[in-house]
């Protein structure tokens, strides 16, 4: 397998040793004025990718606040962002290692920008706003991995547009997901590691980029054998042990601050009365409520599986077969390696599957696809056939990459139409928005509402954590003291799910079962009530 | 909160520092591209030059013979062997002497009458008898490639060098648990960093396999008597002038020397390397380097024993202190941060360590790299105390010579017997 690896690496490099020999006295040597040149010289030639580019950007940001509908997660994420920036610490309520928190420390340093904008709200519709900046990224970033494997540009441009714009990319790729921005992080140490200067400090700064990413997302750690074999495929025989040992360090030491925080806030190891790295660890690995299988019907991993189809097939069943087929092709390999081991990770029997799983291979599903394309194309044209054949290879393959095109597009067009026109989030906009006008003293009232409304409540005055209480906290977090019990309570907002829990938490479900409906949004399962406790109450 | 911030700040540049100083002692392997660079060009094997290389040589009288034997068997047509004894050193003398007797036409012996004796001032008084175009530095117990002469010869061709520094490596890895780190230290210094400073123009040069034109030496008045780092001195000066220096590391090729032979003479040794760095440093020669970049290289090497020796000493205390003290999470992790370069380090030694036994085709087993490991506090602690001893040394006015002793533990067996022979008659 190494020798491989090796003649892949010796391949991408021929066809990217002319730009490290050639940049490098110009980097050194050459003015500003030259290298703006070279920039403009560049320009005609990145066209398609600058066209890609901006359709993605308009297909996922217009409407993003209105489709799809805001997740508890999401909420979660930006209060937490919120939290950090206000120095309450890494959580609007005790951080209890649920997740490295590098992603919303991330999502802190500019998530005023959409409160900004939009300061009535509601909070977490606009804090997406931010997220079109996180796809971009990751679009350019796939796009130079993908001319980095050596993929000829307009594989690369199809890498790109069908990361962008497949329907459950757009769908996920405009949620507030600690996922997309660790997605951001391993797609630039996979561009780093195989950087074509292959140098040792750039390989440093691939073991940095990859340690951002497990520090933004845990689960990103299951890419990163993938991301091993590019840097073996990227790096030079004769310094490849110190470039491997440069990365191994940033890699594992960066990635340790964070139980090193656990540590010194002597939260390592479980223990009574407080939090634990490793007691969360266990509990998100082993104690969890296993999804089930995603081949068992009627489980929890097998209905999520069967939303992300409803999304798109065409990527995730393309992509799932592509990562497989693609691990027979050398410059492939470091791609197609990171979505097996996601696709198998997804398919073992226990364990919990979480919604936002399917954004880590979406990037490695859509660069393996259009990785085949190309050498399906390479096959059928330039076989050592003569003239006539070629024209006839030439010809099946427009013919295919037709019928690819006119079975795809419809779909897809369907899709981003409802992600363009849909409004999801209307309930939540209305009931924060009657809150603000109805609720005379915010700064005295108890209410208790899910993850999506807190942190409009915390922006509109009502006290963090004791008088906008988060829902899931009332039963769990022992720093709430009501001595009433659901009498201390003045409002509880009652959404799915806040309804779909409250059976496990015995405190919300008698405050919903001790209130009365003030105000209605939407409707059927959907609906958010606004329910005022009946304080007087037996 | 203040002794948090202090302390933070302190771990912040401690970091730095550590952080700079991996990056350049990885030089070499930084871009396939620079490692090939780092050896000596295709010889042509023409003899242009003539040479003129200086062994000093005092107590040095079961290793001399075997030096200057080597020496001899040089491929190159065009040099001479200028031993230097000390007028009350008749041993090593005697060893001397018969050499010259055996070989006139190529070794030479002067003697130094100096009332007190140092490398420097031996080097000064061989250097009015020099004839040839380059002199050369070598000392006693040095174990010299025969065809290096010919590569150095056509290194000053091919480059216009006006210095030539060639690489010196201890080998003797098995002897101790610290010769295994000495060893290391050596290799990645002519392996790599020296490199990095011939390209930036700064070079603290080594003791020996250091060729020089003659012309330019005499022009720079030899080297400084009174420095206990008389190499780096001269490279610092000869660096202050602009002159070119090129570096050239080829394991083949390589001087071949061993470590000091207890743990106490390495800490003398190295007292007195870094008292000399002190010297230089306070010299301000290094002021004269033309650009910013350079002489701030030059600072940073020149106090580097002492800022990586506070590396050692301050981080643990740091940490101590962080956790005594009770300081915000936020800044206890400051106190930490230099720790990440320093355990980096030791994994680089023992990639350096690997690389050493492929380069030199010797057999590293894992009790080696157990050792390496296990070894790291104790000798950063030896290196901080020698580096805390040349402080005080120097400014309390001492600074004689504390020559470092030899045994030949760097020789192939044969070699080793017939010194004990010596040794015994």
């Amino acid at each position: 397998m190494s020798t491989e690896i090796t003649s892949a690496a010796n391949e991408i490099h021929a066809a990217t040793l002319t730009t490290a020999t050639s940049t490098k006295p110009e980097r050194t040597r050459a003015g500003s004025g030259s290298r703006r040149e070279r920039l403009f010289a560049l320009a005609p030639r990145q066209w398609p990718l600058a066209v890609a580019l901006t359709v993605i950007l308009g297909v996922q940001g217009w409407n993003i606040t209105n489709y799809p509908s805001l997740s508890d997660d999401e909420g979660t994420y930006l209060a937490q962002a919120w939290a950090v920036r206000q120095g309450m610490g890494l959580s609007h309520y005790t951080f209890w290692y649920d997740h490295p928190p590098l992603a919303w420390i991330q999502i802190a340093a500019v998530s005023w920008l959409p409160e900004l904008i939009s300061p009535e709200g509601p909070a977490v519709a606009y804090g997406r706003l931010l997220m079109p900046v996180v796809t971009l990224s990751s679009a350019l970033l796939l796009y130079l991995l993908a001319r980095r494997l050596a993929l000829p540009r307009w594989a690369a441009v199809l890498a790109v547009l069908l990361f962008g714009l497949s329907p459950i990319s757009v769908s996920m790729h405009r949620q507030v997901y600690l996922d997309n921005i660790a997605v951001a992080w391993m797609l630039a140490a996979f561009v780093l590691a195989l950087s074509p200067r292959r140098a040792f400090w750039v390989h440093v700064c691939a073991g940095l980029a990859g340690a951002v990413s497990v520090l933004s997302k845990e689960t990103m750690i299951l890419v990163t054998p993938g991301l091993v074999i590019a840097l073996w495929q990227g790096s030079h025989p004769s310094t490849r042990k110190f470039s491997f040992v440069g990365f191994a360090c940033s890699l594992v030491l960066i990635s340790g601050l964070y139980p090193l925080y656990a540590t010194l806030k002597g939260e390592l190891f479980p223990g009574a009365g407080h939090v634990s790295l490793i007691g969360a660890s266990l509990y998100q690995l082993r104690d969890r409520t296993s999804s089930g299988s995603i081949f068992t019907v009627g489980s929890d991993a097998n209905d999520l599986l069967r939303s992300w189809l409803f999304h798109d097939t065409v990527l995730l069943v393309g992509g799932t077969l592509a990562v497989v087929l693609a691990l027979a092709v050398p410059r492939l390999r470091a791609p197609a390696l990171a979505g097996v081991v996601l696709v198998l990770v997804a398919m073992r029997p226990g364990g919990y599957l979480p919604a936002m799983y399917v954004i880590q291979a979406l990037p490695f599903f859509a660069l393996t696809l259009a990785g085949l394309a190309w050498v399906a194309v390479r096959m059928l044209v330039c076989p050592p056939f003569k003239t006539l054949w070629r024209w006839i290879g030439l010809a099946g393959t427009v013919v295919a990459a037709l019928l690819a095109t006119a079975a795809v597009v419809p779909r897809w067009i369907d899709g981003n139409h409802r992600a363009l026109t849909a409004s999801e989030t209307s309930s939540y906009a209305e009931a924060a928005a009657w809150i603000r006008g109805n609720v005379t003293h915010p700064a005295d009232t108890r209410i208790v509402v899910d993850n999506v409304l807190w942190l409009d409540l915390a922006i509109a005055g009502f006290e963090p954590g004791r008088g906008a209480i988060w829902f899931f906290k009332l039963d769990l977090d022992p720093a709430i003291v009501l001595p009433g019990g659901w009498r201390d309570l003045d409002y509880v907002v009652s959404s799915p799910v806040v309804r779909r829990d409250a059976e496990r938490l015995p405190l919300v479900a008698a405050a919903l079962a001790n209130s009365e409906v003030v105000a209605s949004f939407g409707s059927g399962d959907g609906r958010i009530d606004i329910r005022r406790v009946n304080q007087s109450k037996e | 909160m203040v002794v948090g911030l202090l302390l933070a700040v302190v771990s912040a540049g401690l970091f730095f520092v550590a952080t700079a100083t991996i990056w350049w002692t990885l030089h070499a392997w930084n871009t396939p591209e620079t490692l090939r660079a780092t050896r000596f060009g295709e010889a042509d094997g023409a003899h242009e030059l003539s040479f003129s290389l200086i062994v000093p040589a005092r107590h040095e009288e079961p290793v001399l013979e075997h030096t200057v034997l080597g020496l001899l068997a040089s491929t190159h047509t065009n040099f001479e062997i200028i031993i230097v004894v000390g007028h009350d050193d008749p041993d090593t003398a005697a060893v001397a002497y018969r050499l010259a007797e055996r070989t006139p036409t190529k070794v030479r012996v002067v003697v130094d009458t100096h009332a007190v004796k140092n490398k420097p001032r031996a080097l000064n008084t061989a250097l009015p008898s020099c004839r040839g175009d380059v002199v050369g530095v070598f000392d006693a117990e040095d174990q010299v490639h025969p065809r290096l002469l010919t590569h150095v010869d056509h290194e000053f061709r091919r480059s216009g060098a006006d210095v030539v520094q060639g690489g010196v490596q201890l080998i003797n890895f098995h002897s101790s648990w610290y010769s295994l780190r000495n060893c290391l230290e050596y290799f990645f210094w002519f392996r790599s960093r020296l490199h990095l400073h011939a390209r930036q123009g700064f070079i603290p040069l080594g003791g020996n396999t250091v060729f020089v034109r003659s012309v330019l030496l005499r022009e720079a008045g030899g080297w400084d008597p009174n420095c206990l780092a008389e190499d780096c001195d001269l490279g610092v000066r000869l660096s202050s002038q602009g002159a070119r220096v090129v570096v050239a590391y080829d394991p083949e090729m390589v001087t071949r020397e061993e470590t000091p032979d207890t743990i106490g003479s390495l800490f003398r040794q190295r007292t007195r390397w870094n008292q000399g760095f002190l010297q230089v440093l306070r010299k301000r020669d290094w002021h004269a380097l033309p650009t910013r970049q350079q002489r701030l290289l030059a600072w940073y090497t020149l106090a580097s024993p002492f800022l990586l020796a506070s590396v050692g000493v301050v981080t643990p205390f740091g940490i101590v202190a962080a956790i005594a003290f009770k300081i915000p999470i936020g800044l206890a992790m400051m106190t930490w941060l230099p720790v990440l370069p320093t355990v980096a380090m030791v994994a680089f030694e023992v990639v350096g360590l690997h690389d050493f036994g492929v380069q030199y085709r010797l057999r590293v087993r894992a009790r080696h790299y157990l050792t390496l490991i296990a070894g790291t506090p104790v000798y950063h602690l030896v290196l901080a105390a020698a580096a805390i001893r040349a402080v005080w040394r120097e400014f309390t006015g001492r600074n004689d010579w504390e020559l470092t002793r030899h045994v030949g533990a760097h020789l192939p067996a044969p070699a080793r017997v017939d010194r004990a022979a010596e040794d015994a008659a």
